[in-house]
């Protein structure tokens, strides 16, 4: 059942997703001919005849609703059409460029992880202790600056005072560490907080007092019956954390020059190439969730108790 | 053997006023020790100084020789190392006392396994072992612990705190808000404990689990020993005149409730099915709830008893039947009393400013509020404070106070005294007598048969099947439910 409602869930997604981008894309101000005429040839080869063509070509003129339906029509049989700028197929550069994102978000929340949830952890051990308020003063100035800001000063700061990574670029390991950094600074901040609750609150039951009294250690009982029970509430997180990390994504990848499909997201409207502009949203949208279906079997395992 | 030897421990707080006056005992092999005491008598706090689990405000002084080694009540940090290995600590609410996501089983073999030394495997079977012993089978060690009943939950927590080796079992009220099957079950598994030359040490208000476990009683009041000695003498002939009290609290000791003419009905059930979950608890129950009379009901938890009395309140439809209130009188007037009182308030609200709302809203006086903290016996100085900072009985009392604020003409009083030490529970019920000789009519709500058969006009049994029985000593205006 959990699985059925998911996949209608996706059905939803997949929906809105298109319509909504459709919408938006043909509201938005500005000739779209005279946009992806530029997109192929250059901004400075476009001239009215490029754009006449292209209109004609790409039928613009015509009514919106066959166009939607015909959209999502091709939608159904898994076929997201032609890229009106580079003339490829959408599907091929799509999962081009998702295995890059892909590669930098699991790079960004692997990171988000090792920094937050074992300082929270740490800080909710000794409530009220040195670490537990330095971390509540890191993780709310962390939480609160916006992704392209720290991107920014960590490339100001690293790439070019320090000089220590390159401030843009994609293939090398090194070229991964700043823009998943970036990313994963404002996860772990979160995690960490939430860690730090979730382990207070569980210091304090009764049943890691009588995990005590059994006669297991601190870190016995920390490992045995903490972790798991932290593990809950951090779980849920991640699954929305994932808007976080789509949205950051966009941005960093934007800054770093990263080729993935946020910045191709970005480019595809700039242009107005409607068919990449759904596809890579209808990705983001899939992949919500794809994350959030996993995140659910994930918690159904460690936490049986939501299964009756 | 001796196990255990305390000599002169005592309990203090921060500002250095002893909490426990210096208490010298001595716990042996195979005998029971039975610490008996009122709530705030300072028996928890004796057993937590023995165990080195006093919250960090207290302290304590005195020697505690236990498996041979001396330790200083005064450095709780040195008694860690003896959790689980020489001393098992049963906990007081089992259900909440496991892990939530480990299995029943799971949590046994890592005290097997971690403490003992045993390899997994082996701490797997002895685990196994051990909940066999206590009538669990493979079935139950695999489930988790929102899958076990209150029952199964305390012996898996009592194989998992004796898992360690420890020979010592102390058991702080354990048994706690439960009802009488359930207690002997208690009791029959805390004498297992000394079946191999264990000591037992069990601090409790229960008279009947007292009884039951035997051996050496120590009665506590205020901080202090009033009488020591073997229990059978002391409950046969006590010494001091506070024991006295206390045992003449057990409701088996009280004297019957004089009866009064019944006045006119105030609640009726006709016909009356009342379900939880889409399962029938009470089935075509006729029942007359008449003024100045007090109808005891008991039963097995989950028999429908709190649902039957919420139905006749009206904050729970009956899946059936009907329920007639006496007409021209306000709904305020149908009271109920919860069994745990401090849910029952606002938690981070003073008392006093709960209590001016609920007099606001009935047009009481202050005077009048005044005049009823006084015949309950409740310092008005109470009223500054949130409810976690007063006793169970004085914040029972006050739950009283704001019934009886509502003028009612009828009140179901749900299990109001099972967590309240006997002469507290005294105390409340005859309050709760006092109120129906005044004409409200009270449904109340025990697991205490002898409680019921004192104060009750007449009873009713639910057998947990859709049946009632009706016992009592006048004619019950009753008339009995069809079985099943």
């Amino acid at each position: 059942m959990p699985l059925l409602s998911r996949a209608l869930q996706a059905l939803a997604v997949a929906l809105l997703v298109g319509v909504s981008t459709f919408a938006m894309m043909r509201a938005l101000p500005g000739d779209a001919a005279w946009r992806i005429a530029a997109g192929r040839y250059g901004y400075d080869n476009v001239d009215a005849a490029a754009a006449a063509s292209v209109r004609a070509e790409l039928g613009l003129d015509g009514p919106a609703l066959p166009a939607l339906l015909q959209w999502l029509g091709d939608l159904f049989r898994l076929d997201f059409g032609v890229s009106l700028v580079s003339g490829q197929p959408v599907a091929a550069e799509l999962a081009h460029q998702l295995g890059a994102s892909l590669q930098l978000a699991l790079a960004a929340v692997a990171l988000s992880l090792l920094i937050g949830p074992p300082l929270g952890v740490a800080a909710g051990l000794r409530p009220g202790g040195a670490l537990d308020r330095a971390l509540l003063v890191a993780a709310t100035a962390f939480r609160a600056t916006p992704q392209f800001l720290l991107a920014l000063v960590l490339i100001v700061l690293v790439s070019v005072e320090l000089g220590w990574l390159p401030a843009a670029g994609h293939g090398a390991a090194r070229h991964v560490i700043l823009p998943s950094l970036a990313l994963a600074l404002g996860l772990a901040a979160t995690s960490a907080r939430i860690a730090r609750d979730a382990t207070t609150e569980i210091a304090a039951t009764a049943f890691w007092r009588f995990a005590e009294f059994k006669g297991l250690s601190r870190g016995q009982v920390l490992w045995r019956h903490g972790l798991r029970n932290v593990a809950v509430p951090l779980l849920t997180l991640l699954g929305l954390q994932f808007v976080t990390l789509v949205e950051g994504v966009v941005v960093v990848e934007t800054i770093f020059g990263w080729p993935g499909i946020g910045h191709a997201l970005v480019h595809a409207i700039f242009a107005r190439d409607v068919p990449v502009v759904q596809g890579a949203a209808l990705m983001l949208g899939l992949g919500f969730v794809a994350v959030n279906a996993a995140i659910d079997i994930a918690l159904r395992r460690i936490d049986p108790r939501g299964a009756a | 053997m001796t196990l255990l030897q305390a000599d002169d421990v005592a309990v203090f707080d921060a500002s250095g006023r002893a909490l426990v006056h210096p208490v010298s005992l001595r716990l042996d092999a195979g005998a029971p020790l039975v610490v008996l005491g009122e709530t705030g008598s300072g028996k928890s706090l004796l057993a937590q100084a023995l165990m080195g689990t006093l919250p960090p405000e207290l302290w304590a002084r005195g020697r505690v020789r236990i498996a041979e080694a001396e330790h200083d009540a005064a450095q709780p940090q040195g008694f860690r190392r003896l959790w689980g290995r020489a001393v098992a600590v049963l906990p007081q609410e089992p259900w909440l006392s496991l892990d939530p996501l480990m299995r029943a089983r799971a949590q046994v073999a890592e005290a097997h396994a971690l403490v003992r030394g045993l390899a997994p495997v082996a701490a797997r079977r002895a685990a196994a072992a051990d909940l066999a012993a206590l009538g669990l089978g493979d079935e139950a060690g695999r489930r988790y612990p929102h899958e076990l009943s209150g029952g199964m939950a305390q012996r898996v927590a009592f194989a998992a705190a004796r898992a360690g080796g420890a020979r010592i079992v102390v058991a702080d009220e354990p048994t706690k808000g439960l009802d009488a099957a359930r207690r002997d079950e208690v009791a029959r598994l805390l004498t297992r404990a000394l079946e191999t030359g264990g000591g037992l040490l069990a601090i409790t208000h229960d008279l009947a689990l007292a009884q039951l476990l035997g051996g050496r009683l120590i009665v506590m009041r205020e901080g202090a020993v009033v009488e020591s000695g073997p229990l059978a003498e002391i409950f046969a002939a006590p010494q001091a005149d506070y024991t006295q009290k206390l045992l003449d609290a057990d409701p088996a000791r009280w004297p019957r409730r004089a009866r009064r003419a019944a006045g006119p009905s105030v609640v009726e059930g006709r016909r009356l099915t009342v379900s939880r979950g889409g399962r029938a608890l009470v089935e075509g129950l006729d029942l007359t709830l008449r003024a100045g009379e007090i109808v005891g009901v008991s039963g097995p938890s989950g028999c429908g008893k709190s649902s039957l009395g919420d139905a006749l309140l009206g904050l729970h439809a009956p899946a059936c039947g009907a329920v007639r209130r006496i007409e021209g009188v306000a709904r305020t007037a149908f009271q109920k009393l919860y069994q745990d009182p401090v849910s029952a308030f606002p938690r981070r609200r003073a008392l006093g400013a709960t209590l001016a709302d609920v007099a606001r809203r009935f047009g009481r006086r202050r005077a009048e509020v005044e005049a009823l903290l006084a015949r309950l016996d409740l310092a008005p100085a109470l009223l500054a404070r949130r409810p976690e900072q007063v006793s169970g009985g004085e914040l029972q009392r006050l739950a009283l106070l704001r019934v009886m604020l509502a003028e009612p003409r009828f009140l179901f009083a749900d299990e109001p005294t099972s967590r309240l030490d006997p002469i507290t529970q005294r105390g409340v019920i005859d309050l709760i007598a006092t109120l129906a000789e005044e004409g409200c009519s009270v449904l109340l709500v025990s697991h205490d048969a002898a409680l019921l058969d004192r104060t009750a006009d007449w009873r009713m049994a639910l057998g947990g099947h859709g049946t009632a029985e009706a016992a009592g000593r006048a004619a019950p205006a009753v008339a009995l439910g069809a079985a099943g």
